[in-house]
């Protein structure tokens, strides 16, 4: 993949690294006003392998001039940790320190979620540049050429294909809470439904409109016919009427009823 | 080399065979992604798998003298994926000959060491002689 231009200029760093820790080593144990300028010096010598570290993860979706700005902070970290006398070369020990700061820094953005979104993106858009190159190409085209028609690699083409949606594929039967038992429950069991007390609140506005076209015997019959379930007879008492007389009002209040609830 | 754990349960292994050139690297990113997203692995995971495959591809494309292949195997568990990157002329000298990533010598470049930051466990041997051989292993949930 890529070639590593950094061994010979690693080599000549590293004796004068190791110069460089020992004198500063001395420099801070002596709080010697050299000790910044010798910090700075390991810095900036290193410079090259937080940029060698950085460009690897730079397909993740962040930029460059960020991991890499990240990545410095892991080797200046590095670089007040490093003790000669552990001796290992101070590149095997920063790597860790900068990889994991470059890792952390993907964890904090949420990065988790956006590695799937960039593929899905591409994804969808390698699914527009086919019809849009078939047409414009005359055939259908390669990757190569989708890869050049949408600024990507064609490593990536081939992954959005692949992975682009199963990266995203749960099944329905995902338990999400409980451990396999019979009250565990699936993702299947959080899909919305339609209400049905949505469409019951809609119809009692509109009976509540309704009502008032009414008289208002006829709206005091139907409230204790039907809201308090009372027998007409019982009503009729009530109301001090016949019964058929209850019997008729209602009649004529629901079609009435029925009538203006039609009509809407 | 890697003790299975208790819990854990063989899926599968894959070997692939990639020519020994660098514009070959991506077949093998590719096909470890694939075989990685068959575990529960973050996607996270997976991109510090793809790009630990392509150092130690590079790398033993770097050691090679002149081999021809890169043998992959690729040992799916339940608990973890084990990849081994080895060139095709790799000779197995037991495990006297293995070194942990620490002892890298100059010339062999920082890959091991990225390597060995991205996977929980790298064990390799570099021999000009007995050719390369890279064997790590990422765990699930690590």
């Amino acid at each position: 993949m890529d070639p590593q231009p950094h061994v010979d200029e690693e080599r000549w760093d590293r004796a004068r690294t190791r110069d460089a820790f020992g004198r500063l080593a001395v420099a801070r144990n002596g709080n010697a006003p050299g000790a910044e300028r010798l910090r700075d010096e390991l810095v900036v010598a290193h410079l090259n392998l937080v940029r060698y570290l950085a460009v690897k993860f730079a397909n993740r979706g962040e930029a460059l001039d960020d991991l890499i700005q990240v990545g410095t902070v892991g080797l200046i970290k590095a670089i007040d940790r490093f003790d000669l006398e552990r001796g290992v070369e101070f590149t095997t020990y920063a790597t860790p320190t900068i990889v994991g700061e470059i890792k952390r820094y993907f964890r904090d953005k949420g990065w988790a979620v956006k590695v799937p979104r960039r593929l899905q993106e591409l994804n969808l858009s390698v699914n527009r540049a086919i019809e849009k190159l078939t047409v414009s190409l005359g055939h259908s085209p390669t990757v190569k050429e989708l890869a050049n028609h949408l600024h990507a690699s064609e490593e990536e083409i081939l992954e959005a294909q692949e992975l682009g949606q199963a990266y995203n594929l749960l099944s329905l039967d995902t338990e999400v809470t409980g451990d396999g038992d019979k009250n565990a429950q699936t993702l299947a069991d959080y899909i919305g439904k339609t209400d049905p007390g949505l469409a019951n609140l809609e119809d009692r506005t509109n009976l509540e409109r309704a009502f008032e076209v009414l008289s208002r015997r006829e709206r005091i019959i139907l409230f204790l016919r039907f809201y308090e379930s009372i027998s007409q007879t019982e009503i009729a008492k009530r109301l001090n009427v016949s019964q058929m007389h209850v019997s008729r009002l209602q009649q004529k209040a629901l079609e009435k009823l029925r009538d203006v609830l039609l009509e809407k | 080399m890697n003790q299975p754990e208790p819990s854990s349960e063989h899926l599968g292994t894959v070997e692939l065979r990639i020519p020994s050139k660098p514009e070959w690297v991506a077949v093998a990113r590719l096909a470890v992604a694939a075989i990685a997203n068959r575990l529960p692995f973050s996607v996270e995971e997976i991109e510090d798998l793809k790009l630990a495959i392509a150092e130690a591809c590079t790398i033993v494309i770097q050691q090679g003298g002149g081999s021809q292949a890169i043998d992959i195997t690729c040992d799916a568990s339940t608990s973890h994926l084990r990849v081994e990157v080895r060139d095709h002329r790799y000779r197995d000298r037991g495990e006297s000959a293995k070194r942990p990533a620490v002892m890298a010598v100059e010339g062999e470049g920082l890959g091991i060491f990225l390597i060995q930051a991205l996977m929980d466990d790298l064990e390799y041997s570099v021999d000009p002689q007995f050719g390369t051989e890279l064997v790590m292993t990422k765990r699930v949930g690590a």
